[in-house]
């Protein structure tokens, strides 16, 4: 395993996250693509500090701690989205159209 | 802070707090009488503390109490606190006498207002008095033009006091804009003043043709203020104001209020020997023409407000001749039985319902209190001895002894000849003869107004006493001789009052009535005016409402309306939906990234 491979492989889950954050209409899809996203970042990290010396590990750490707290605020969204429209398309939130 | 200053202060603070609580609190304005008896509150102590500043010798000496004002970086623009000297104190004590006795008198005077009526007029009254003395006690030309501006106001707001009457709306206009003509001279030589001195002193000595510019500006504000020919045209209308508004206001203080401003700018003015040359003509000419077309007003009100504007000439050709306390001594006397015969006529007017002499006559019998009084001042204005109005006119004659060829010493003699004259006249028409109609069943006016009247008497007849004091104080001194100017100036009083009996008691008036008439016809330089209102001001004021209208505002408009529709433009741009937003972000890190190769 090089870190070529491995920097490879975080940006095919890059672009899939990218692929379903710009295809996926349901909400709870969007959060898991951009759960993909952010996984994929922090693929980049540890390869890093595996192979190219940089110290890696704390950032992601860090990240992780993030993005638990971002999954916690994006899924009260949906259940509010749920709730109000009884459904978790994210099209229907279109209050903010001009 | 000296006790001199605190009772100073008094003067000011006094009258400003019962205007202010007669204004923020409306049941005691709506009221009427609550705000009367805080006024007159008011005006008694500012009253008392005059007094007692009257009491301090201050020959010679000068207090100056002053905060910075307006600081930037440290350094006031200007300076506002008091002045007390031999200058302003007389001037206080005149001016808290005069508005006290009027004040008492509009109580009985305008009781036939409505209770809000009267208590707005109060209200006016006590901020008279404070801008009055603002400008009065005035340590720089900054405070007195600022004084100078209120004064105006409240001259303004109370000859429309009875703004429901066309004719009185349209005096107050015709007053405040002649008055607001001139001041434009007062505000350019304080900005002159700045940029020359960087302060509003008027006690700098400044190059001759400075000086002169200087004077000469802020005299025309003297001459709109004192109504001196050609501005004078705004007094006789404000005789529109209630009786005693005309007394206080347009007769014994605000008008003198220019005259003032010359004596307490005396080292400016001593500086400006053209300013001075033209102030002893403007003067001259104005006492002389004012005098004339007193002669022919058939309105009581309007004999005084043409004999008011021929006195101030009178005192600015004093000024004019370098007499600073020839000018202020008149102004001092003239104050008292100008505001007395004001009053005399108000209570005349409250009797028989109408201002025209028409009306009046024989009115001696029914009103003895009233009619001595006003004898007493149309006596001192005629300048009989040893009353003070001839005091002070003989000082004024003296100081012209030898001017310009003695050409202004004549006419003000001849002038004072017709003073006596009109006097003569309307003491016959109102209280000699046979009474009119009205006239007939007419009654002495209650003790509120009687008063007043008695007490402005006791300075008519005793005023010159002051003379010789108030010479001290300005450090001049009062001759009382026996030369030409005295035994000519009585003569020409008793003469001109003689001759005015023996023609108007006998009914004689046929043979001046054409000369008379033609001097009707004198009213041309209102018409110039009336011309430059109409043919100028209101087309160009027209002019200037077109472009802030369609230029300024239209600019402003546009400006918003274009603001609108771009907003309406891009607004479909916000879609609302997250994918395009989500798509938009996307795009801008592509387009980064590819900048970023790129560099």
């Amino acid at each position: 395993m090089t870190l070529r491979a491995l920097l490879l492989v975080a940006t095919a889950l890059f672009s899939i996250g990218i692929y379903g954050l710009l295809t996926r209409r349901q909400a709870v899809a969007l959060l898991l693509s951009i759960e993909v996203m952010a996984n994929a970042a922090n693929l980049v990290f540890v390869a890093f500090a595996r192979y190219g010396g940089a110290p890696g590990h704390p950032l992601v750490l860090f990240a992780l701690a993030i993005t638990v707290a971002e999954v916690a605020v994006g899924l009260a969204l949906v259940m509010l989205l749920y709730r109000r429209h009884g459904d978790t398309l994210l099209d229907l939130a279109s209050e903010a159209k001009g | 802070m000296s006790p001199s200053v605190t009772l100073a202060l008094v003067t000011l603070v006094a009258p400003l707090a019962a205007a202010l609580v007669s204004v923020v609190i409306p049941p005691i304005r709506h009221r009427g009488m609550p705000a009367a008896i805080l006024t007159i509150l008011g005006s008694l102590l500012a009253t008392g503390a005059s007094a007692l500043l009257l009491m301090e010798d201050v020959a010679g000496r000068a207090i100056r109490a002053t905060v910075p004002w307006l600081v930037v970086q440290g350094r006031g623009l200007g300076e506002v606190g008091v002045r007390l000297d031999a200058v302003s104190i007389p001037m206080l004590g005149v001016v808290c006498l005069v508005a006290l006795a009027v004040q008492v008198y509009s109580v009985a005077y305008m009781h036939g207002e409505s209770p809000r009526s009267y208590g707005r007029y109060f209200a006016y009254h006590a901020l008279f008095l404070f801008s009055m003395n603002t400008l009065v006690l005035a340590p720089d030309l900054l405070q007195a033009f600022a004084g100078w501006e209120l004064v105006g106001l409240v001259s303004y707001l109370l000859i429309g006091f009875h703004f429901d009457r066309p004719t009185a709306a349209r005096a107050a206009v015709k007053a405040f804009w002649m008055t607001k003509l001139a001041d434009m001279g007062f505000l350019f030589a304080l900005l002159l003043l700045y940029a020359r001195t960087g302060a509003f002193s008027w006690d700098v000595a400044l190059r001759p043709e400075v000086a002169e510019a200087t004077a000469g500006l802020v005299f025309l504000a003297v001459m709109g203020k004192s109504a001196q020919f050609p501005l004078h045209v705004w007094l006789p209308d404000a005789m529109e104001g209630p009786t005693p508004v005309s007394a206080l206001l347009h007769a014994a203080t605000m008008v003198a209020a220019g005259v003032y401003l010359v004596v307490r700018a005396d080292p400016l003015f001593a500086q400006a020997h053209w300013v001075q040359g033209g102030m002893l003509w403007v003067g001259t000419a104005t006492a002389a023409f004012a005098a004339l077309l007193g002669l022919v007003q058939t309105d009581i009100k309007r004999v005084l407000a043409y004999s008011t504007c021929s006195q101030l000439g009178f005192m600015v050709a004093a000024l004019g001749a370098g007499s600073a306390f020839a000018g202020y001594f008149h102004l001092g006397t003239h104050a008292f039985f100008k505001a007395l015969l004001f009053l005399g006529a108000g209570s005349v007017i409250h009797a028989v319902h109408s201002n025209e002499l028409k009306d009046m006559g024989g009115l001696a019998r029914r009103m003895p209190l009233t009619a001595v009084t006003f004898a007493l001042g149309a006596l001192s204005l005629a300048g009989i001895p040893p009353l003070a109005g001839f005091a002070s006119k003989d000082a004024i004659l003296t100081a012209l002894e030898g001017r310009a060829g003695w050409i202004p010493w004549a006419i003000l003699l001849a002038t004072a000849f017709l003073t006596a004259f009109y006097m003569g006249r309307v003491l016959v028409l109102t209280f000699l003869g046979k009474p009119s109609a009205a006239a007939a069943h007419a009654h002495e006016s209650p003790p509120a107004m009687t008063i007043p009247l008695v007490a402005l008497g006791i300075p008519t007849v005793a005023g010159a006493l002051l003379g010789p004091w108030l010479a001290r104080g300005l450090g001049g001194e009062m001759h009382l001789h026996l030369g030409l100017t005295p035994v000519l100036a009585s003569l020409a009083g008793l003469g001109g009052l003689g001759l005015s009996l023996v023609t108007y008691l006998r009914g004689r008036e046929a043979p001046l009535a054409g000369t008379l008439a033609a001097l009707d016809r004198a009213s041309v330089v209102d018409r110039f005016w009336a011309f430059g209102y109409r043919s100028l001001l209101l087309p160009l004021g027209g002019a200037l409402r077109w472009v802030d209208r369609y230029l300024v505002d239209g600019l402003m408009n546009g400006v918003g309306w274009g603001t609108l529709e771009a907003g309406q433009a891009v607004r479909p741009v916000q879609t609302g939906r997250t994918r395009d937003y989500a798509l938009a972000v996307v795009v801008g890190a592509v387009l980064l990234l590819i900048l970023a190769a790129w560099r």
